[in-house]
């Protein structure tokens, strides 16, 4: 089992070991130099089409907009989530929700759970209290996996494993498979590819066998009771798909209002996160999606729990400056660009949120008080990186400096104040009477004489300097870096000597004439304003029209809380946010240009093959005798119910029906032929809503080989049409599954290979003349 | 116009050649500028640490200092930026604490501050100075004129115009060197590691001189080229600007 960050020493210790390790600084820097260019990449696109800024602005806003009135959204969402057959519990704190998932399990006599990678259950150590209950854990996401094998700890939101090279990787593998399930084969090489496939068979048993899963989620629409989990690797999808019962562990500031207002967000997330257009798998479900589910009977878990978790987060909404924080939708982007994480690597943090956003979300989360939650306010250099590169907008700079004044502001009582406080008293002193700063300066003029006569460095161009000093300031500075020695004259002191240089011979600054120069300044116009940072406009569409109410699963009662936690986390919520006024209306997101349609079909199998998915355009006459040759005379391809006649005439023998297939049924089959419900361009992103022709969300997940075809009306500009187009699905209650690309993972030093638990390959059939291709609106 | 300098306590007690070269540069402009004998500091250092009672007094020196002018010009990105984004919240803390309740007022009514790139590019409206600087150079945009006050290519227009200068990019420039202020002291393994990989990366590019905005990075970055004996000089933008044939030798 992974270790765990208790006990770890305050930044600059942890920093100053990390800096040590070699290796470690040669991963970072690899690691983080291809995801920057990756990211680079897929938003240099928006930049160029004009509506990056405004897609940020429109996803801080969704997210803000939810924050602002979030009594009322997890109400909503409580009430949504139990119509749709969910069971939803509230936890105050990490025991609270631990205890409902050992519960669950327990229910179901579970020895064993599969995970998708969640940030809420690292954070309130999921693992090792359903351990401590005699209740195995088993990570599946790939990274998550290199972590636990290795008894290490994660140090990336998005990549935990990142401080790993291959090699460490393979010996990992190697070493630790065998003792918890299929070993790694003894010819594992370190190509990532092989290491990924090493990983996909490890998993699969686990996989297939599973009673219950569990899992985070990135997203929660209180609209519809939809949750919504973004993944690469297909364990998310395993995970959330094939167990009989499924328990979402979701932090209370996951909530977006409604499904319109995901739009935005499914833009920047991936863009933002992997760096790619889109991530190659989400999941959104709505509670049960079938009451039979689970092996052999029909889509998705019979049993859906849902924990909306406190654990500090109302003590962030409280804070009007750090409330921002909470917008966070864990792409890691800041971790990414931020120079001092690049250095020092997460595992200096001291917490499963590393790099600029835990330096702001462990002390929101937890207060002041703990010298190591203290210490991060100031592990950054406020360089503003992390600002520029949120897709939600977080001033991490504003709020480090605002927590910084939190650490100072709880040592103001202290008997004994610190030696900086002092001095920042002394400074202060000085810096509010030009005349005592005169004084000082004169000082420090007598001292730089001293230091010029004594040393012998001097920086070049000749100016004296000191070398290593002592004192604990001074040798923090002078340790690795000369100090210029303190000038004989202040400024001050040369501007009254010489009249502000008027009295000064030489070429120095006197009164010489101003040479004849272009542009030369008109001496009384009016300074223009500075420029300051100017909020784009959101620019686009109509807002979508309110819904019409879900048919319930259930009708709906009075919320249980046999614990209390749901009374009081709801209090908490609206204590911290006295006298915020919320936004009524859902915000708009901006939209990209749009081609024709013969454009946007292109679009779409050019988006599609980068993926390196298989792309063929194929007349509608011709679908069936192409479909027939796609596959070998031996292949056993399996059909959902509502497969066209003329599909399973052409497949004949080979087309295996789905009755009720077990997974092991379907562990067994060669490929899965399906229809589809939206194609979306920019994203090359294939959308099944799982109704007739598509199947069960299993049959497109299990076989090795996905066969998909779309109709050119089917395919659609953007994301935010497909959002659109499939709200309707949605709200019937339907799951969803975003495919961009085969399974993927990019956790092995942010090498992509495809290939992981779902479809290796992905075979699109674009079907129909582009005539019949839609336009937008 | 009636034109301050702040001229940033860094420069005052460490750096005077750079405040000279501002008054000398700006001069030769046809803009004489004052030095209102009252200033101190922009109360930047004891906020960036978080300790903003201590501020108040400090930022209440710089507004009555600077009042009744029309502009204030800085070398400096990183007080320009703290003028301009950081004493408003000062001023908060002063009507909180019941120290300066006035002093909201007294900030939203202080002349604009303008980092001395802005200045030149946008109130008077010059790129080419006049300056002559027969060196080879490279220019580290610093953090906080480049994402804080969004100072863009200014600095290099300036820069590109100089007469004998070479102007050669410097790797990875938008990349921090890890000053940082107190960051400097307090995580100090850390800040020389972003130095170390600062300073590699200009010495990369052959340049004799490294040019910045800001004294502070290039007290730390010079610090490290000087401690690794390679040669590499730095200098504020302010000085290239102000450097003619006359303080630089004939060509």
């Amino acid at each position: 089992m992974s270790g765990t960050f208790v006990g770890m020493p305050a930044f600059p210790e942890a920093a100053r070991a990390a800096l040590g390790d070699t290796q470690l600084r040669h991963n970072l820097a690899h690691a983080t130099g291809v995801i920057r260019a990756k990211r680079a990449a897929v938003v240099g696109e928006l930049e160029e089409a004009g509506i990056w800024e405004d897609l940020r602005l429109a996803g801080a806003a969704v997210k803000q907009r939810a924050l602002d009135d979030l009594a009322t959204h997890l109400e909503t969402l409580e009430r949504t989530l139990t119509e749709a057959g969910a069971t939803v519990h509230w936890a105050r704190d990490a025991a609270e929700a631990n205890a409902v998932v050992a519960r669950v399990a327990r229910a179901h006599g579970a020895d064993e759970v599969v995970k998708v990678k969640s940030m809420a259950t690292q954070e309130i150590g999921l693992n090792e209290a359903l351990e401590a209950e005699g209740i195995a854990a088993w990570e599946t996401d790939l990274a998550e996996l290199i972590v636990q094998l290795g008894d290490d700890l994660p140090s990336h939101i998005l990549v935990p494993a990142i401080h790993r090279n291959r090699a460490e990787i393979r010996e990992i593998f190697l070493r630790r498979m065998a003792d918890v399930g299929r070993p790694a084969p003894a010819d594992l090489s370190d190509d990532p590819a092989v290491l990924a496939g090493a990983a996909r068979e490890h998993l699969r048993e686990k996989f297939l066998r599973a009673k219950v899963g569990v899992s985070g989620a990135n997203f929660a629409v209180a609209e519809t009771g939809t949750l919504v989990v973004v993944e690469s690797e297909g364990n998310g999808r395993m995970c959330l798909t094939l167990p009989e019962v499924l328990v979402s562990v979701v932090g209370i500031e996951k909530v977006v209002p409604t499904w319109a207002e995901l739009d935005p967000l499914l833009r920047l997330l991936p863009r933002s996160s992997t760096g790619e257009r889109m991530n190659p798998y989400t999941s959104t479900w709505s509670g049960v999606t079938d009451p039979d589910g689970g092996d052999g009977g029909a889509d998705g878990p019979r049993e859906v729990h849902v924990v909306l978790l406190d654990n500090g987060r109302t003590r962030a909404l409280a804070d009007d400056v750090g409330r921002q924080a909470l917008r966070c939708i864990r792409c890691s982007a800041c971790l990414n660009v931020c120079p001092v994480y690049e250095r020092t690597g997460g595992h200096a943090y001291g917490s499963v949120y590393p790099g600029p956003i835990g330096a702001i979300l462990n002390p929101l989360l937890h207060g002041q008080g703990d010298p190591q939650t203290d210490s991060l306010p100031y592990a950054s250099s406020l360089c503003g990186a992390c600002f520029e590169a949120c897709p939600v907008r977080i001033d991490i700079p504003e709020v480090l400096v605002h927590l910084r004044s939190k650490v100072v502001d709880s040592h103001r009582g202290d008997r004994v104040p610190k030696p900086e406080a002092l001095a920042m008293r002394a400074a202060a002193w000085a810096f509010s009477d030009a005349s005592r700063l005169g004084l000082v300066e004169k000082a420090s003029g007598l001292s730089g004489r001293v230091l010029a006569r004594l040393s012998r460095t001097t920086l070049p161009g000749g100016r004296p300097a000191a070398g290593r000093l002592p004192g604990p300031g001074a040798a923090a500075w002078t340790g690795a870096r000369d100090l210029p020695a303190p000038p004989r004259e202040s400024f001050r002191a040369w501007w009254a000597r010489t009249d502000g240089g008027r009295t000064e011979p030489g070429p120095g600054v006197g009164g010489e004439q101003a040479t004849d120069l272009p542009g030369r300044p008109v001496a009384d116009a009016p300074p223009p304003e500075p420029p300051a940072a100017q909020p784009g406009s959101a620019v686009g569409r109509q807002p979508v029209p309110e819904p019409e109410r879900l048919p319930a699963h259930r009708s709906p009662s009075a919320p249980a809380d046999p614990t209390g936690a749901r009374a009081e986390v709801l209090d908490r919520v609206r204590a911290a946010l006295a006298g915020v006024v919320p936004t009524p209306e859902p915000v708009p997101a901006p939209v990209g240009p749009v081609g024709t349609p013969a454009q946007v079909l292109d679009l779409f199998a050019e988006r599609v093959a980068d993926y390196r998915a298989v792309v063929e355009r194929v007349a509608v006459a011709d679908l069936a005798a192409h479909v027939a040759g796609l596959f070998a005379p031996t292949d056993r391809v399996v059909v959902p119910d509502g497969t066209a006649e003329a599909l399973l005439a052409a497949l004949g023998e080979r087309a295996v029906p789905d009755d009720a297939l077990s997974w092991a049924d379907l562990d067994g089959v060669d490929a899965v032929l399906t229809s589809a419900s939206v194609g979306v361009a920019e994203t090359g992103t294939i959308v099944l809503d799982h109704g007739p022709g598509q199947g069960r969300r299993a049959l497109s997940l299990v076989p090795d080989r996905h066969v998909v075809v779309v109709r050119a009306d089917q395919v659609v500009p953007d994301v935010p049409d497909a959002v659109d187009r499939l709200a309707a699905a949605v709200r019937a209650g339907r799951a969803l599954t975003w495919i961009s690309g085969p399974s993927a993972t990019s956790d092995i030093e942010l090498d992509r290979v495809e290939g992981v638990h779902g479809p290796r390959r992905l075979h699109v059939l674009l079907v129909a003349d582009p005539a019949t291709a839609v336009d937008r609106g | 116009m009636r034109v301050a300098l702040s001229v940033t306590c860094v420069n005052d007690a460490m750096f005077p050649e750079t405040g000279k070269a501002v008054v000398r540069l700006l001069r030769r402009l046809g803009c004489e500028v004052d030095f209102p004998a009252a200033q101190t500091c922009c109360a930047q250092p004891m906020v960036n640490t978080g300790y903003l009672d201590e501020a108040v007094p400090v930022v209440r020196t710089y507004v009555d200092a600077f009042a009744g002018y029309d502009a204030i010009v800085t070398p400096s990105g990183s007080c320009a930026g703290s003028a301009r984004h950081q004493h408003a919240l000062v001023a908060d803390r002063g009507a909180v604490n019941g120290s300066d309740p006035e002093l909201v007022g007294a900030v939203a009514a202080a002349p604009p501050t303008y980092e001395l790139s802005e200045f030149l590019v946008d109130v008077l409206g010059v790129t080419d100075v006049g300056a002559y600087f027969p060196h080879t150079v490279t220019y580290h945009p610093t953090c906080h004129s480049l994402r804080m006050l969004g100072v863009g290519d200014r600095p290099r227009q300036l820069l590109e115009a100089v007469q004998g200068l070479r102007l050669v990019d410097l790797p990875k420039a938008e990349e921090c060197c890890g000053f940082g202020g107190t960051f400097a002291v307090k995580n100090a393994d850390t800040s020389v590691a972003m130095g170390a990989d600062k300073a590699r990366h200009v010495r990369s590019t052959g340049a004799e001189v490294l040019v910045a905005g800001d004294n502070s990075c290039l007290m730390h970055v010079g610090g490290v080229l000087s401690r690794q004996r390679s040669g590499v000089r730095v200098v504020h933008l302010a000085e290239v600007l102000a450097a003619t044939e006359g303080t630089e030798g004939q060509s």
